[in-house]
């Protein structure tokens, strides 16, 4: 039984300013949500002075981070509703469809298995129709394409032995989806004489945390953690390529377990960009990269926000000589993870999604570059244009400046 | 390495790293949160006053680059340090300010006003800002009236959640539908002014704000009073997609706790993002941490207590010794200019353009972005 009287007394320094409520996204667009201030702060402090309280409006939360981004009272305010959902689904339940998108991995496994036919299937409309009237996935929501060739069966080094040691945390997405972000990565560190080793991992429990599985989530969270620290211990970096991830091993599991060793693990992780750029603040980075002449815009997903790095992606890819790219300051995408997949929430989510389309379509580019995989679904959606991951262009960028390089 | 770092993102922060940014330096922000502008009601007040920079070139040009900014935005504003006008706030009173948002017009001395409610904004009560405003403007006429949204919350609703309806026209043709019938009914004659709660649509302001006008056949205005006011949300939105777009780097969910010198010169910021801890250096630091009401003072038992760098203060927190590449901004210049309880918005565009007008002719800086 999951504890249900958390430790959280953050909520004791809210002064009801409604910065988040002004700053999130769902409570923009809909009045069926409660809002942060009210779900998070206002509803721990009444379930500090008596019972646990379960409340149905915050199954439109969509752990996004914004109210914690701007919070001026520091108040963790996602974390608050993130132990609100899971009281939601402990005390009335969760829905068949959800648990199974809370197992992006599981999921991620199977389908990928019969790529082929699934990819196919979820293509098809019929196919879809049923799903939507069955178990609630909306037929017009576009679904990221599963990969047969999926990283783990690609890549399965265990040890490094050069100066510098990544431990790579790969995540669903880009095990499962996008095996080509992983694969460039490998490549970008090899570029920089830094071997990668992929430890065996769980998904980062994100999707469950979204889903109210917080007990499951936490499950995941406390066996990364000890499979990581393995390798930080020998002396190995924590690097990550997707920002939700990255979130959760830096800031998740130490909000929910705030163990000792969940802030060990969280000291030695790096987001892929923020890494470079520790390498190139060291003199360390190798900046061979072919000339590109593009124009491109950077989308940031709102975890990458909420880590507090400023904008590693953009400080790297400036690096590439000619190449050229702005971001977009465009909000929440509105796809939210396993969000933007409920029939119920569609809504919602496309609402969030065609505000973001527009303001991505104002700054005239020819791709758009984002490190999430849930944020370039909804990209690929409601946007004609092609969406790539830093570490694809990275990789390209190094492999070109090589050739150039040998022909010398 | 930055050549430039905000603390706090505030309208002093974010003016602040916007116009550094435009000067071509590489600008970092920090913040722990959103700034006490979300919460103002987005006209510029001069609090204190302005004597401090009386004569002073700096002045004029300060407010002249906000403008040039808002109207690049988007959301113009208008008005002169020389000649505050008079506006109506959410409570019915008068005020003088300094600038204000193209949604926003003076209160007359006289003639006729309509002012309209929403049935469900509760922070926006017509009779009581009649009451109020009649007190102020004995010879105005005034009538009052509330119109229905019609939208069922689960929440209370505020001014901001009327201003988002409102950007949708159908929702406006109900309103200017209602508010004709009553004045047919109450018999209100045609005023010159109707005065609306800081409700006039978000990104549509300006068509919201034309629609009224031309189906009411009069002006109309907005009356800022409890927060969120769509006046000052609409200014923060824009000023912080500006100076996202313009390439400042943004280190949000951020605590500033520390710095480390470099002899007599500040070196780097020690930062906290939950309880990831790292290090930010740059060249030049503009603290605008927002005094007691932005978090950048405490009250402490042994008096105030400078949060961010650690640094010691006098008793009416002022810092006892600003390193020369320190630069505090708006209301984290101490008692001295919050002694009035708040800075007002001109104070924080005076100084943020003020430290930027120095970093621009400090020489150590040396030209443009260095990477
Ligand atoms: C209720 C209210 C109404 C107001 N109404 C008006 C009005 O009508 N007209 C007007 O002209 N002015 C008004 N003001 C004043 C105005 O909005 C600002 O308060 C004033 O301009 C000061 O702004 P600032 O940018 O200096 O500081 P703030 O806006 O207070 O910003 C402080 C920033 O510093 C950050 N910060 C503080 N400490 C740290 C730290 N240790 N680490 C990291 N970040 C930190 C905060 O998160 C925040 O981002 C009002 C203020 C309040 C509170
Ligand atoms: S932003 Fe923070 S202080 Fe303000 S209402 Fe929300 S939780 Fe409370
Ligand atoms: S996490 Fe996102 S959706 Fe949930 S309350 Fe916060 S801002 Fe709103
Ligand atoms: S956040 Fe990363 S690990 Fe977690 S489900 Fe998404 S891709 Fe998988």
């Amino acid at each position: 039984m999951l504890d249900l009287f958390f430790h959280e007394d953050t909520f004791e320094k809210c002064l009801k300013c409604n910065a988040c409520v002004v700053n999130c996204p769902v409570s923009n667009e809909t009045f069926d949500f409660g809002g942060p201030k009210h779900l998070g702060p206002e509803l721990k402090r009444l379930m500090d002075n008596q019972q646990v309280i379960d409340d149905k409006r915050i199954e439109l939360c969509t752990l996004c981070g914004n109210c914690d981004i701007s919070c001026p009272e520091n108040v963790h305010v996602s974390t608050l509703t993130a132990y609100a959902k899971a009281i939601h689904s402990e005390l009335s339940g969760t829905k068949f469809r959800d648990v199974v998108l809370s197992n992006a991995e599981f999921v991620g496994k199977l389908a990928s298995a019969f790529a082929p036919i699934t990819n196919l299937a979820m293509g098809m409309r019929p196919v879809r129709k049923v799903m939507e009237a069955t178990v609630g996935i909306p037929a017009d929501r576009l679904f990221p394409k599963y990969r047969f060739n999926h990283f783990n069966r690609l890549y399965n080094k265990k040890t490094a032995s050069t100066k510098r040691k990544v431990a790579y945390y790969v995540g669903c997405y880009a095990t499962y989806n996008a095996p080509n972000v992983a694969t460039s990565f490998v490549k970008v560190m090899e570029y920089n004489g830094i071997e990668v080793v992929k430890p065996e991992q769980k998904c980062c429990g994100v999707p469950m945390f979204a889903n109210g599985q917080l007990k499951q989530g936490l499950k995941n969270a406390n066996f990364n953690i000890q499979r990581f620290l393995e390798y930080t211990r020998q002396g190995y970096d924590v690097v990550v390529t997707c920002t939700s991830c990255t979130l959760a091993l830096k800031k998740e599991y130490v909000s929910f377990l705030q163990t000792e060793d969940a802030k060990e693990l969280a000291s030695h992780v790096y987001d892929a960009d923020e890494y470079l750029r520790v390498l190139m603040e060291n003199g360390e980075l190798n900046t061979n990269f072919a000339p590109r002449e593009e124009k491109a815009r950077y989308y940031a997903p709102c975890h990458m926000k909420a880590q507090g790095i400023g904008n590693p992606a953009m400080d790297i890819l400036e690096l590439i000589p000619g190449y050229e790219i702005q971001d977009t300051g465009a909000g929440c995408c509105g796809q939210c993870g396993t969000f933007g997949f409920k029939v119920e929430k569609y809504d919602v989510s496309m609402n969030i999604g065609n505000k973001l389309a527009k303001t991505v379509n104002d700054v005239n580019a020819e791709y758009t570059v984002t490190e999430c995989g849930m944020c370039k679904n909804q990209l690929d959606q409601l946007t004609d244009q092609p969406v790539k991951h830093p570490m694809e262009i990275l990789a390209e960028a190094y492999l070109v400046g090589d050739k150039v390089l040998a022909n010398k | 390495m930055y050549d430039v770092i905000v603390v706090g993102q505030g309208l002093s922060g974010l003016l602040s790293a916007i116009w550094a940014k435009q000067q071509g330096k590489r600008t970092a922000l920090a913040a722990m949160g959103t700034g006490r502008i979300i919460q103002s009601s987005g006209v510029m007040d001069s609090i204190p006053g302005t004597q401090d920079w009386q004569g002073n070139p700096i002045q004029k040009g300060a407010i002249e680059a906000f403008k040039r900014l808002t109207e690049k935005m988007g959301y113009p504003y208008k008005g002169e340090i020389e000649n505050p006008i008079s506006i109506v706030t959410g409570a019915g009173h008068v005020k003088k300010t300094i600038l204000y948002p193209a949604t926003i017009s003076p209160i007359p001395e006289q003639g006729r006003v309509v002012i309209v409610g929403f049935d469900h904004i509760l922070d926006f009560q017509p009779t009581f800002v009649q009451k109020n405003l009649q007190k102020a403007r004995p010879t105005l006429m005034i009538s009052t009236l509330t119109v229905q949204l019609r939208k069922h919350s689960q929440r209370t609703l505020t001014q901001l959640d009327a201003a988002r309806l409102l950007d949708q026209s159908e929702v406006r043709n109900d309103c200017i539908r209602q508010i004709q019938q009553q004045m047919y009914e109450k018999n209100i004659s045609q005023p010159d002014l109707f005065i609306f709660p800081a409700s006039l649509g978000m990104e549509k302001w300006q068509e919201t704000i034309e629609h009224f006008s031309t189906e009411l056949n009069a002006k109309v205005t907005e009356a800022p009073g409890m927060p969120p006011n769509a006046t000052a949300i609409r200014l923060h939105e824009r000023l912080k997609k500006e100076a996202v777009q313009l390439g400042v780097r943004f280190y949000e969910n951020t605590v500033v706790f520390g710095c480390k010198l470099d002899g007599k010169i500040i070196d780097s910021l020690i930062i906290k993002n939950g309880s990831y801890e790292s290090v930010i250096s740059g060249k030049e630091f503009i603290l605008a941490t927002g005094g007691i009401l932005g978090g950048g003072l405490e009250q402490t038992s042994i008096g105030l207590k400078e949060t961010a760098l650690g640094f010691e203060t006098n008793e009416s927190g002022e810092l006892l010794y600003c390193p020369s590449n320190l630069y505090p901004v708006g209301a984290s210049n101490g008692l001295r200019v919050i002694h009035h309880g708040i800075t007002g918005g001109v104070y924080s565009i005076l100084s943020a353009h003020e430290a930027i007008a120095k970093i621009g002719k400090n020489p150590m800086m040396g030209g443009t972005r260095s990477a």
